[in-house]
């Protein structure tokens, strides 16, 4: 592990910032689609009526983004940050790109985004940005997403 | 198909929301689509009793799902030919199975960037607690009329 001393103390794996590493791939298939669309309880057309996505500027059934939201592939990089003794999920980010279609196959690649510490009224907390990228069987970037870890002393501090 | 929205009809302080509640059979769903064996686990998103051990009332929804749930509901009051251009979201609670949820979006703004009709708002889930436990913003590009 590489120590990377801050003004906050902490320490973290800075190796892996920025180095994707690849997870595998993510079909979409009709069943995942129908999984996605009944759990969320989507029936926008657009995703369920192949005549009316036709006449859609897609020009055909496309799949909601949030389907990429359910990935979960092992492997992640993960920067060991070392501070405090609780750690949460504090946010998610989703960006997208372009559509996605059934059928597709989509490549998932990993990386630590970044670690950095705010200090505020309720002590210092460091963030861990973790980033998948998501690309289809073209090699088009279809949709980016960030998941926050923070890292925090329970009841301050 | 949810009607068309455009961007000329659309301004700052405009309001819409869809209610939501996260039963266990829906997270289910949600996390098998990526993990079919995700039903058979038992996890803080599955069981009450594995969320006890970690501080919380009972089984948790997991932020990806209320993420999503957030887009929806952006999606279709966009219409067809919007584009969800990106969302985040910060969560400040939990958001546990069972719980009656309103999820509400606010316009904030409209601009023209680089000649791109966008909007931009705010978008917040709210239990019957009278909590926001989840609370961020969407950027959305909309046609113009003509």
């Amino acid at each position: 592990m590489t120590s990377q001393p801050t003004e906050a103390t902490f320490e973290y794996d800075a190796s892996v910032i920025g180095v994707e590493v690849p997870l595998g791939t993510f079909d979409i298939t009709p069943e995942r689609v129908a999984g996605y669309l009944k759990a969320t309880g989507e029936t926008n057309l657009l995703y369920t009526d192949e005549a009316a996505a036709k006449a859609s500027p897609y020009g055909g059934l496309i799949v909601p983004p949030g389907i990429l939201q359910t990935v979960s592939l092992t492997g992640a990089p993960n920067a060991k940050v070392k501070f405090g003794n609780f750690a949460m999920h504090s946010g998610q980010r989703m960006e997208v790109m372009g559509p996605i279609r059934v059928g597709d196959a989509i490549s998932v690649a990993a990386d630590v985004k970044e670690v950095y510490a705010k200090t505020g009224r309720s002590g210092t907390m460091v963030f861990e940005v973790r980033r998948n990228t998501f690309r289809n069987q073209h090699g088009e970037t279809v949709a980016v997403s960030e998941m926050s870890m923070v890292h925090r002393q329970a009841g301050g501090g | 198909m949810a009607d068309q929205r455009y961007f000329e009809d659309v301004e700052p302080g405009d309001e819409f929301n869809e209610s939501w509640t996260p039963t266990r059979e829906a997270v289910i769903g949600y996390l098998t689509v990526g993990n079919a064996e995700a039903g058979n686990t038992a996890s803080r998103f599955t069981s009450d009793e594995e969320a006890k051990k970690i501080g919380m009332a009972k089984a948790i929804v997991p932020g990806a799902f209320s993420l999503v749930m957030a887009s929806r509901v952006v999606a279709d009051w966009m219409g067809p030919e919007g584009k969800l251009h990106s969302i985040d979201v910060d969560f400040r609670r939990p958001v546990l199975h069972d719980d009656t949820l309103n999820i509400l979006a606010l316009v904030t703004d409209t601009l023209e960037d680089d000649g791109v009709p966008t909007v931009k708002l705010d978008v917040y889930l709210e239990n019957e607690r009278g909590e926001r436990p989840v609370q961020g913003t969407a950027l959305v590009e909309l046609p113009k009329r003509g």
